[in-house]
């Protein structure tokens, strides 16, 4: 169990987490969620007590992180951003010190770094440098080292980063399988991962927590409308004026001229109305064939999304707020802000000016050597032609 | 502190610094050996050790750089300090295995008290103070390089800096309370003098107490 109450962490002048609280149960597996710079990575070396939090509590499994750091740690496996090992190691040598650095000894030592290399993998290279390694087996190798000692929690920053596709589906069975006896945090901005393995979502952005639900109930709060994925045959064009046949529709678009004369549309429609029957009862008297039919799915995706843009936006309100009330501070950032944005879009426009220029000159080089090309064979020909009269 | 100890320990032979010290010093040793015994005395204090301590000054950089700015710079740094180890177990360490790199190197140098027995033992109390005094003089410079290597994340600027911090007193003469030759004086002549061996010890104390805030307060600000 872990409880994090009214944390806040700020560095000189910038506030990276800003009086979040969450708690996580026991055998929970929760995943953090959130664009790159938005705190993730600070909250969990804040819960694993690396860093110390500027104001609040972090509690693990009853011990307070900064009053009992020593019992607290014990609780916690920890695998930090970037997963860092001693490269000069072999693989048996990291884990059996990591098995060290958390207090195990003796026999318990020897068979916690067995069991725990054979459960992720490793034991054909366990004698191995972990220098030439690679970037999967580093990764299975910090796993490992977090996994040692069966510690309550298990925290992962950002565990699938830089694996191939199969290595990814490896790490992510091997963490639903240790979701089943451990209390787990990871933090992604992989929001399919999230979705696939952890039971609750937490998600940030600026420092603040955002939304803090399941994934299913993420996606169905944001999604407002309903859309159907329809390919069709329509030789006789008629899907344009379904519009007409059925009002409840209130959009719809083509999305691809396939090569045999089909055509993928998407039909959007209030969230109450299911339109499935009803294409189906009048598509076909349209002259209309259905080669396709199928519900999109609300991605946890667009919801992240929305749910960024509204507390971007809720933000920006609490701005104006201020700005009333205050003085004119805001307004000078503000203004700055607008002159960076201008400054960008002048060395945009400049980029793309000099990109152009750049084409333009290859483009008259281009020419001018098929020109060159066609002097030279005209010359040969004439060559050969006066080679011939002699 | 036992797990950090060895750890570090084998590091230091995993990389080459562990021999290129240990090579260095066995180099000054022989030199010195090759340039004196058939001369003249069996003075081992005053002619050995006194001579090679100056090599401390230029070796012991190299030993300390890589204590705290390397894990800083791999990020290993993580690991340590989220285990349920304590900071100060984990500087205590460090510092141990690095001392123990200098008993080596003191271990080795006994071959050349050895070799001079063939012809007349030197004095073997006086040579262990001696060898008591090097120690100390290197234990005091290891704090202070640990002390800097655990303000920088870049291991050239920590071992050119504790290079200045221990040269720039002996050869400018400034700052002579902080010149560890200073307290090597009366060592290998075979006497133990409570001034030097002070000096020494709140040297050392100091640097590690300096090391143990360091990453104490990192935790805060960084």
């Amino acid at each position: 169990m872990i409880e994090v109450k009214n944390v806040t962490k700020k560095y000189a002048n910038i506030t990276a987490v800003n009086n979040i609280s969450f708690s996580v149960k026991d055998g929970e597996v929760v995943g953090f969620l959130g664009p790159n710079g938005a705190g993730k990575t600070t909250t969990m070396n804040m819960i694993t007590g690396f860093i110390e939090p500027t104001a609040g509590q972090i509690i693990v499994n009853g011990y307070d992180i900064s009053k009992k750091p020593k019992k607290a740690k014990k609780q916690i496996g920890y695998m930090p951003e970037g997963v860092p090992l001693y490269t000069e190691f072999t693989v048996k040598e990291f884990i059996t010190y990591m098995a060290e650095l958390k207090l195990l000894k003796g026999e318990q030592k020897k068979n916690d770094v067995k069991k725990v290399i054979e459960e992720t993998g490793l034991s054909n290279v366990e004698n191995k440098l972990i220098r030439n390694l690679s970037r999967g087996y580093k990764q299975r190798v910090g796993l490992a080292g977090t996994l040692v000692g069966n510690p309550a929690v298990i925290i992962l920053d950002e565990p699938t980063v830089g694996l191939d596709p199969k290595q990814i589906t490896e790490i992510r069975n091997l963490i639903k399988e240790l979701g089943k006896n451990h209390t787990v945090i990871l933090s992604s901005h992989i929001l399919s991962e999230v979705s696939q393995i952890c039971e609750r979502v937490i998600i940030i952005n600026n420092g603040k927590i955002v939304a803090v639900d399941t994934p299913e109930n993420l996606e169905k709060k944001t999604k407002e409308k309903n859309t159907l994925l329809v390919t069709v045959e329509d030789p006789k064009n008629n899907m344009k004026t379904l519009k007409e046949k059925i009002p409840q529709i209130e959009e719809i678009k083509l999305l691809k001229d396939n090569e045999d004369n089909t055509k993928q549309y998407s039909i959007t429609s209030n969230e109450q109305v299911d339109l499935r029957k009803k294409l189906f009862e009048v598509l076909p008297k349209e002259e209309i064939t259905i080669f396709e039919l199928k519900k999109s799915e609300a991605t946890l995706e667009e919801a992240f999304i929305k749910l960024i843009d509204l507390d971007k936006s809720n933000s920006q309100n609490d701005d104006e707020i201020s700005e009333n009330s205050k003085d004119t501070k805001k307004n000078k950032k503000e203004k700055k802000e607008k002159q960076k944005a201008e400054k960008e879009e002048q060395k945009e426009k400049k980029a793309k000016e000099k990109l152009e220029k750049k084409q333009a000159k290859e483009n008259e080089k281009k020419e001018k050597h098929e020109v060159n090309k066609e002097k030279n064979s005209k010359k040969e020909q004439n060559k050969k032609e006066k080679g011939g009269k002699k | 502190m036992f797990a950090v100890y060895k750890k570090e320990l084998k590091s230091y032979f995993l990389s080459p610094i562990g021999y290129i010290a240990i090579g260095v010093f066995l180099f000054l040793f022989s030199l010195i050996f090759l340039l004196t015994t058939f001369s003249y005395s069996y003075d081992m204090g005053n002619l050995y050790y006194f001579t090679v301590s100056y090599g401390l000054l230029i070796i012991t950089p190299i030993i300390s750089m890589r204590m705290f700015a390397e894990e800083r710079k791999n990020g290993t740094e993580q690991l340590l300090l989220t285990s349920p180890r304590s900071i100060t177990a984990v500087i205590f360490g460090k510092f141990l295995a690095a001392t123990t790199l200098i008993l080596i190197i003191l271990v080795f140098s006994l071959i050349y008290y050895a070799i001079l027995c063939f012809f007349k033992a030197p004095n073997l109390v006086t040579t262990l103070i001696a060898m008591l005094g090097f120690l100390l003089v290197a234990m005091a410079a290891i704090s202070a390089g640990m002390f800097i290597s655990s303000i920088t994340e870049n291991q050239i600027i920590a071992a050119v800096l504790t290079f200045v911090l221990l040269f720039i007193p002996e050869l400018t003469g400034m700052f002579s309370a902080l010149n560890l030759m200073n307290c090597y004086q009366k060592f290998p002549a075979g006497i133990i003098s409570l001034t030097e061996v002070i000096s020494l010890l709140a040297y050392m104390i100091m640097f590690i107490l300096f090391t143990i805030i360091i990453m104490q307060r990192r935790k805060s600000v960084k």
